[in-house]
């Protein structure tokens, strides 16, 4: 096709009553073609199945790390509670001194460790 | 699981695509390719970053498959990516040469000439890309539509998300824009 047949078809294909089909027809009969590279379709499927592989793993690492905190939380309250019931055993109230071990701590005592007399 | 899914029609590739069937997928790139490489390459020029944005429009359309209700043609929903990916490409690089470059625009589009059979099919090429190169974007998109993949003027407007008159007023202004380039050429 001729270089002002070209030109006619690119001015005709803005004119709104224009069949733009048979245009797009005769553009690519005279060379006029888009294409990506070869491979194409496997670059776009490798980036998003890879991906979505790395993103299951990820998925997975999180949920295994949510099962061994749960655990360990778990593990957690039941010592604290224990702890609390042994305390209160030993030291008959759940105060903030007995929690800290200075239930049977007077001033007294105190000032003979301090001083020594 | 199918083997193959040349004869499947779209509302299938999308099912078996959403629940994450390759092939399917595949099948989806193979069948569209053609025409997001026009709107892509026909609007950012014959260059290794159409080829990103090609992919990219693949890959937007891969995750938000789930919303694809069917309501338009899968073929419509493709092209608006492609079109938004575009039309994003060109702002960011407008502003990045605006910013770091002392040439102007026309840098913007670098063409790569893809090997041609005949002389003549090269050259024609060559005008039809020089020609949508030298255009304004906005006009630009329209005549791509129409020019390169057949679209009337009521789909451009459905898929540039325009209304008609914008459309057809765009039309007109890129027809005065193309005159005096192709005179040029």
């Amino acid at each position: 096709m001729k270089s002002t047949e070209i030109k006619n078809l690119i001015i005709g294909s803005a004119n709104p009553g224009q069949d733009t089909m048979e245009t797009t027809r005769m553009l690519e009969e005279a060379g006029v073609t888009y294409r990506f590279s070869k491979g194409f379709t496997k670059k776009v499927s490798d980036k998003i199945f890879s991906a979505e592989f790395a993103i299951n793993r990820e998925i997975d690492f999180v949920r295994s790390m949510n099962i061994v905190f749960s655990r360990i939380a778990l593990t957690g309250i039941a010592a604290i509670v224990i702890l609390l019931i042994s305390i209160f055993l030993s030291e008959g109230s759940l105060s903030m001194n007995s929690i800290l071990g200075l239930g049977d701590i007077h001033d007294e005592s105190i000032i003979c460790l301090l001083t020594g007399n | 699981m199918k083997e193959s899914y040349r004869q499947s029609d779209d509302n299938e590739l999308v099912r078996a695509s959403i629940e994450g069937n390759k092939l399917a997928f595949e099948e989806i790139v193979n069948r569209y390719q053609k025409m997001v490489a026009r709107t892509v390459k026909g609007m950012l020029g014959d260059s290794v970053f159409a080829e990103d944005i090609g992919q990219e429009v693949f890959i937007k359309l891969y995750y938000s498959l789930s919303d694809f209700r069917g309501e338009a043609k899968l073929s419509t929903y493709i092209q608006k990516i492609a079109v938004n990916l575009t039309l994003n490409e060109i702002k960011r690089r407008k502003r990045f040469f605006t910013m770091f470059s002392q040439k102007g625009n026309n840098e913007m589009y670098e063409i790569e000439v893809a090997d041609f059979d005949t002389e003549e099919k090269r050259e024609a090429s060559e005008i039809v890309n020089k020609a949508l190169m030298r255009l304004e974007p906005k006009f630009r998109m329209v005549v791509a539509m129409r020019m390169l993949q057949g679209y009337s003027t009521k789909e451009t407007s459905e898929i540039l998300d325009l209304p008609l008159g914008t459309v057809l007023s765009r039309l007109s202004r890129a027809q005065e824009q193309l005159k005096e380039i192709l005179e040029k050429l």
